[in-house]
């Protein structure tokens, strides 16, 4: 087996586990071990080819036949940035499992709940190990999928009101990116990451900015930018806990991850003046409808939207210096918002609510508990020396020597709203006397292995901070990388030539 | 020096370590701690003073200039010693003061940690250092105001102090960025060494000075230190008078002597203070609580340190070095004394106390010492220090600003005066007249302090007395502390006695117009409290109307409404095609064919007639039949261009949705719901034509553009050799596309997982709801399918039933589940495939179903979702099982042998991932159908219908 084999076995594995899962579904401890072991596995073969690619540049898996145009045939490809995305998202998506392992007595989790999580493993990996548009696409739709299942999975009435406008807004997603796939096939002939960027260049400028922002339509929908972004709000309040966790933490960063793909390789240099907007805007009106709020997850919810503004602010500067910061930006960002849900799960668990006016005293309750939200509180408001304000720092600093004025001037205001929220947050649940528990909803089992699944993340959260130096570095090289699959396209074209 | 910094991260973290809270020994631990800081501090100070520098650092991402960077020199010698000094002092205090709290470990631990953080901030030489330290001590600031967070008003005040110095920091670190991007290094002593002349230098000094004057409590941003108070009184001694609050002035002395002579720095800088020392000084006059008056005499005297230490002449800074060594000891002194007595007493209330000089004569002592300093009456250490400055603003070149600056000291300072003798008569003396309506304090009942507790205070203010006795070589020290800000000021010496000068004049009106002020005070003092501050208002007011105004945006950004959504979202894809259209040159659409037979323009004409009905009917069951027709439609199509494949299984799929449908449609209301009042048919309408031709435009000018030959060509010659089959289409699915198909093969099985959990939930939810006890009532039939038998007689309603189709599914199940397996092994050479197979047992299945029932359906022996399961397995084995050979994913093997009997055979491995393929489609199919079957049986009709009903989804809250 040859190392290029990691590539589709991110894939098969879970879907291998999704099968297997299946067949044993009426056997509750053979699937979970069925589903730790898939989800344990899948996260070692990332660690695996991200230390690989790290040591020897990108990896491309091709079924080759002879004679066949480029992208006709399956071809997978993980560079430096696809492979942190992989083991940041298969560490989340473990340590979420291990949560909602010990969120529910054995019998009473849903026997769909490992199935539908182990496709949307295999939709996380299939969407990272990818260079071609199809794939993506396919990606997409297993996680979006599997999530329509997950979000609505306890089926009460509140997530299947939420979950419908979940469900009708992506499927509109997936329709639109469906169009533009086959748009950018149909004026192109190829969906080939390596053969596009040359193909879309010859394009007529009309045809370039129309399929540029079909594209950016399509996965800005799912990143929840600016004016899309109000089904996620409404939606992943409702979900189960540790689903709301794992999408918050990695669902958007998936569409973030497509756009800064498409953005850079396909259309490098356009739109830059639109993403601005779509930033800043993103930005302000994300963090102002948080702190509108007065629920825990509500707030949480908006400022998933308010976050994903700093990152398509960085993909706006465009430049490696912007989307070191950028991608760091994203590195951090999925264990720090998974943390913060995780951290509301419990809250919720043990009262039977996270409103702030019904929930109070948590930090006499648990100090520990209070401490993993104020880090990660903190690291999302950019407070140093934890890794938000690295990231920020790396994008305002960006900004700042673009001279961007205004949208850096947005950027740090938005930093101190969300301070405003995360204070609301912390001085409305944490602090002042401990309230009553709702006896119907605040039942409490296996705190232990929730607040250790939520410790690690929180820890892996403050790792990255540590360890912000190295792994700056290592953006960095990723940043380079994103361009590479452009020089690959350069040289297929002189081939033909 | 990052020693120091870890020392008191580990004693922060044993103290705050969890379960350990109620512990008596944490407090001793971390004055252990301090004083440890304290004794290493002071083995420096020779070697620094005599100009010795140390240098620590460690690169965390010096790719943005995130260094840690300490310097150890005078100027962090002196505040050093003051840090740890008077951190000994107040933690030894807080021994004495905090009765057995249940959190004194994280009283102890925050001091601790406030303590390296502080120190952090004065040893930075990195701008980010001092950043990242700057806000940890509002966090820590943070966590300690609001440590009676029981009290809404603590809570307030925290929030407040922090967003306050947490939005001044902000906007410092946007000038640090940009003061580390002018001078292109981020180390604060060659910053300093070589500054910038660059263009945003002056802006980079504006955001750092708001920093500076949110930290230090400067007007507009001082607001935030009364309210402070509210922790208790070792804290706000320690961080609200002698060390936090003083982090501005350390980032501004360091600047001024380089930054000064940049507008607007100095006007900046005198300003603030000016108005700083007067506000808060006419403040402190009205207050009635002990603390408070200190408090707001912190801000005021805080104005003045600002206005020494930032103009940034030699003179200045040497006076502001020694005033503000001076105002740390007095202040905290002032403080200390202030928490003996209100714990003492029980109230701190100068309008109750009476009676103390008897009862505490130590503390009125060390009090009258340290308040003798803040109000500058010789010997004190704070008169020779408040001389040298008058001195030196005297001496300033500054034409009407000086005279302004200097008429705002000497008026500031009566008003210091002022304060303090009313502090100390409302304490010690006997109750203003104008105070009756306050129950006085009965003196006999307090108990007299363990000089353990008296400790601190009192040797605080022995030194502000000591100090200013042997001014000279304090003065010299001192001296060559303010070097290293400005070496120039090594050449200023204090003096106790300077002699008769005009400087000495203005402190003797200062002194005599303070005393008038406080005695038409104590004749007119009232019972009223004094209002709050109009900037306190002014951020009340800022801050409600933020919460206010994002709810008002939000309601408009987030209406709640999926209507809204959906038209946000299609109004973005119409963008999108103006924008494309506008961008021009979408040439060749005229030369565009219009149709290439026929039949496909009939096919098309039909299904277009189609559509239109489905966005004209009102009932959920002829839009799903009028969506039948027209996918039947799109088939035609399919077929039109010779792809039998694609045209066979999207009849297939059409036909199969509308059996689903039929079986939800069943317990959905008849009619669509009404649509929103605000998108009525006609907008709803042109939304729709302007989505459809938009994208067929556009659809079309992206064809045109297509110079390369079409890649079909080159793949129904690649398919045979390639994949071993003549039906390229399938050779695609399986093979070339594979990966595809094995992802949509898993779409399918888990969008099948989704129906089979919601129809599981409903059924249990109708469990609960008791609907199963009502249902045999419920005899009402929709479309033949009867909806309410509990047992038994399974099957459509009796009079439903059809022999003829009863009859003719029983001969045709067999033949058709035949068919679907002779379909899926000849797809890779001919029309058909494991999908197309797949649907043909389904509707097989779904046959029997209407013609014998529910029943049929369950008993069917197999379960589809191991079936499913299975299918997925064998696909993702097939996909994977070349990589254990070392070959790519979904590589076809062709196997040729000879059978006996059969002759020579060809299997390709993509076989088996058809029968992979086969087994998903009919598991999914058939769970599905089985799910709402199940559910079928025990449904009630409205109930489960008003949950269903999803058109109008509301989620405002």
């Amino acid at each position: 087996m040859t190392s290029e084999a990691i590539l589709p076995l991110m894939v098969l594995v879970p879907l291998l586990g999704a099968g297997a899962s299946l067949v044993v579904a009426r056997l509750r401890t053979m699937q979970t071990a069925v589903t730790f072991t898939v989800a344990a596995g899948t996260t070692i073969l990332s660690i695996a080819l991200l230390l690989k690619v790290d040591a020897d540049g990108p990896i491309r898996a091709v079924t080759s036949i002879p004679e066949a145009p480029i992208g006709v045939t399956l071809d997978l490809y993980a560079d430096r940035f696809a492979s942190l995305m992989l083991v940041i998202a298969m560490l989340m998506l473990l340590a979420v499992l291990l949560y909602s392992a010990g969120q529910k007595a054995a019998g009473e989790m849903s026997i769909w709940y490992q199935p539908a999580y182990l496709v949307m493993v295999a939709g996380v990996s299939a969407a990272f190990v990818t260079a071609d548009l199809f794939n993506l696409f396919v990606a997409v739709e297993l996680l979006l999928l599997s999530s329509y299942v997950l979000i609505m999975l306890e089926g009460n009435d509140e997530q299947i009101r939420s979950g419908t406008t979940y469900v009708v807004l992506n499927v509109l997603e997936s329709t639109l990116l469906l169009m533009a796939v086959a748009l950018v096939f149909a004026a192109t002939g190829t969906l080939s990451f390596f053969a596009l960027p040359a193909a879309i260049a010859e394009l007529p400028s009309g045809i370039q900015t129309g399929l540029n922002l079909l594209l950016l339509a399509a996965f800005g929908l799912k990143a929840a930018i600016f004016p899309l972004f109000s089904w996620l709000p409404d939606s992943y309040p409702a979900a189960p806990g540790p689903v709301t966790a794992v999408f918050a933490g990695l669902l958007t960063k998936i569409g973030v991850y497509a756009l800064i793909r498409t953005q850079t390789l396909l259309f490098p240099d356009t739109n830059r003046t639109l993403l601005m907007w779509i930033a800043g805007l993103t930005m302000i009106i994300g963090v102002l409808g948080a702190i509108a709020q007065s629920d825990m997850k509500r707030i949480l919810s908006f400022h998933i939207v308010s976050q994903i503004g700093y990152m398509v602010m960085g993909l706006a500067l465009g430049g490696v210096a912007a989307l070191t910061a950028t991608i760091f930006f994203v590195l951090h960002q999925i264990p720090i918002k998974t943390s913060l849900f995780l951290v509301e799960g419990i809250v919720e668990a043990e009262t039977g609510t996270s409103r702030l006016d019904r929930v109070g005293g948590m930090a006499r309750r648990s100090g520990p508990l209070a401490f993993m939200f104020m880090l990660s509180a903190m690291s999302l408001a950019g407070i140093p020396p934890l890794s938000g304000f690295v990231g920020k720092v790396g994008i305002v600093t960006a900004g700042l020597d673009q001279q961007e004025w205004v949208l850096v001037a947005v950027a740090l205001l938005v930093s101190l709203f969300t301070l405003v929220s995360m204070l609301k947050i912390w001085s409305g649940l944490f602090w002042g006397d401990v309230m009553p528990v709702d006896p119907r909803k605040g039942v409490l089992r296996h705190h232990r292995r929730m607040s250790a699944a939520a410790a690690s993340v929180v820890a892996l959260g403050v790792g990255i901070a540590l360890a912000a130096g190295p792994l700056y570095s290592f953006t960095e090289r990723a940043a380079e990388d994103l361009y590479l699959p452009a020089e690959i396209s350069e040289a297929i074209v002189g081939d033909s030539k | 020096m990052i020693a120091l910094l870890a020392l008191q991260g580990i004693v922060a973290m044993i103290c705050l370590a969890p379960g350990r809270r109620s512990e008596r020994w944490a407090i001793p631990v971390a004055t252990f701690g301090m004083f440890i800081g304290f004794i290493w501090i002071l083995t420096q100070a020779s070697a620094v003073t005599s100009g010795e520098i140390t240098t620590e650092n460690w690169n965390w991402v010096p790719q943005l200039g995130l260094t840690l960077d300490f310097r150890l020199d005078g100027w962090a010698l002196l505040m050093g010693l003051l840090i740890f000094g008077i951190g000994t002092l107040v933690l030894g205090y807080s021994h004495f003061y905090f009765p057995k709290r249940p959190d004194l470990g994280k009283i102890a631990g925050l001091l601790a940690a406030f303590a390296g953080a502080m120190w952090g901030l004065v040893a930075a030489n990195g701008l980010f250092t001092l950043f990242l330290f700057w806000e940890l001590t509002s966090v820590i600031s943070f966590l300690l105001i609001g440590l009676e967070d029981r009290s809404s008003a603590a809570r307030k005040a925290a929030t407040r102090a922090f967003l306050v110095t947490g939005g001044g920091g902000i906007a410092m670190l946007a000038g640090l960025i940009l003061l580390s991007s002018a001078s292109g290094t981020s180390e604060i002593s060659e910053i300093l060494a070589n500054p910038p002349t660059n263009g945003v230098v002056p802006a980079a000094l504006v955001l750092v000075l708001i920093g500076a004057f949110a930290k230090s409590a400067q007007f507009p941003l001082h607001f935030w230190l009364p309210g402070a108070m509210a922790a208790p009184t070792p804290i706000s001694a320690y961080l609200h008078s002698a060390t936090m609050v003083k982090a501005g002035l350390v980032v501004v002395a360091r600047f001024a002597p380089v930054f000064a002579e940049v507008p607007p720095w100095r006007f900046m800088v005198l300003t603030a203070g000016s108005i700083s020392l007067l506000l808060g000084g006419m403040r402190a006059l009205r207050q009635h609580d002990a603390k408070l008056i200190l408090a707001h005499g912190t801000v005021s005297q805080l104005g003045l340190l600002m206005i020494l230490l930032g103009v940034g002449t030699a003179g200045t800074t040497y006076a502001g070095v020694a005033l503000l060594t001076a105002h740390a000891l007095f202040k905290a002194s002032l403080f200390l004394n202030i928490g003996v007595v209100d714990h003492q007493v029980g109230t701190r209330d100068i309008r109750r106390l009476r009676g103390l000089l008897r009862k505490l004569p130590v503390i009125a002592a060390a009090t009258v010492t340290a308040g003798a300093s803040m109000a500058a009456i010789p010997p004190t250490f704070g008169f020779v220090a408040k001389e040298k400055g008058l001195d030196a603003l005297l001496k300033l070149d500054m034409g009407f600003a000086g005279t302004i600056t200097v008429a705002a000291v000497v008026v500031g300072s009566a008003f210091t005066v002022a304060y303090t003798v009313r502090l100390l008569m409302g304490v010690f003396g006997n109750r203003a007249p104008g105070t009756a309506g306050h129950p006085p304090v009965n003196p006999a009942r307090v108990k007299i302090p363990s000089w353990g507790f008296k400790f601190a205070p009192v040797l605080l203010a022995f030194l502000s007395l000591l100090f200013g006795l042997i001014a000279g070589p304090v003065g010299d020290w001192l001296g060559k502390v303010a070097s290293s800000l400005d070496p120039a000021s090594n050449a200023y010496h204090l003096v106790l006695w300077p002699g008769l000068n005009s400087a000495l004049a203005l402190s003797v009106v200062t002194w005599v117009g303070g005393s008038a002020i406080a005695w038409w005070l104590y004749r007119h003092e009232r019972d009223a409290d004094a209002g709050v501050g109009f900037a306190t208002t002014l951020y009340d007011r800022s801050y409600n109307g933020l919460l206010l105004g994002a709810r008002k945006i939000t309601a408009v950004t987030h209406s709640g409404s999926l209507p809204v959504y959906v038209g946000v979202a299609l109004a973005t894809l119409i963008a999108c095609f103006v924008a494309a259209l506008a961008a021009g040159d979408l040439r060749d659409l005229g030369t565009t064919r219009i149709t290439n037979s026929p039949i496909e323009l009939g096919a098309v004409a039909v299904t277009a007639v189609l559509t239109v009905g489905i966005l004209r009917t009102q009932r959920r069951f002829s839009a799903a039949l009028l969506l039948g027709g027209a996918g039947y439609g799109l088939a035609i199509v399919f077929l039109s261009y010779g792809a039998p494949d694609l045209a066979f299984t999207q009849f297939l799929v059409e036909t199969l949705v509308i059996v689903l449908y039929l079986l939800v449609l069943a317990r959905l209301p008849e009619k669509f719901s009404r649509p929103p009042s605000w998108a009525p048919g006609v907008v709803r309408g042109l939304f729709a034509a302007a989505v459809g031709i938009g994208l067929a435009l556009f659809a079309v000018a992206t064809s045109a553009v297509r110079s390369d030959y079409p890649v079909g060509d080159r793949l129904t010659s690649l398919a045979e050799p390639a994949g071993g089959g003549k039906n390229v289409v399938n050779v695609i699915l399986v093979d070339f596309r594979g990966w595809d198909t094995l992802g949509e093969i898993a779409v399918l099985a888990v969008a099948a997982v989704g129906v089979i959990n919601l129809a599981a939930v409903a059924r249990r939810e109708m469990l609960r709801r008791g609907l199963f006890a009502s249902a045999p009532a419920n005899n009402g039939t929709r479309f033949g399918i009867r909806q309410s038998s509990v047992d038994g007689d399974v099957g459509p309603a009796p009079q439903w039933r059809s022999v003829i189709l009863t009859t003719t599914t029983r001969g045709l199940v067999p033949v058709l589940a035949v068919t679907s397996v002779y379909l899926t092994f000849r797809g890779h050479n001919a029309p058909g495939g494991g999908f197309a197979g797949g649907l043909v047992l389904s509707i097989a299945v779904a046959l029997r179903y209407f013609a014998e029932g529910p029943g049929s359906v369950r008993k069917l022996g197999i379960d589809p979702i191991k079936l499913m399961g299975a299918g997925l397995l064998l696909a993702a084995i097939v996909a994977g099982y070349p990589l254990a050979t070392g070959g790519a994913p979904m590589e076809s093997t062709i196997w040729k042998f000879t059978l006996p009997l059969i002759g020579q055979v060809k299997l390709v491995s993509s076989s088996f991932f058809d029968i992979g393929v086969y087994l998903v489609v009919v598991g999914s199919v058939v769970g599905a159908i089985r799910a709402l079957v199940d559910t079928d049986e025990t449904a009630g009709e409205a109930n489960l219908a008003d949950d269903l009903a999803t058109d109008e989804v509301g989620t405002t809250r």
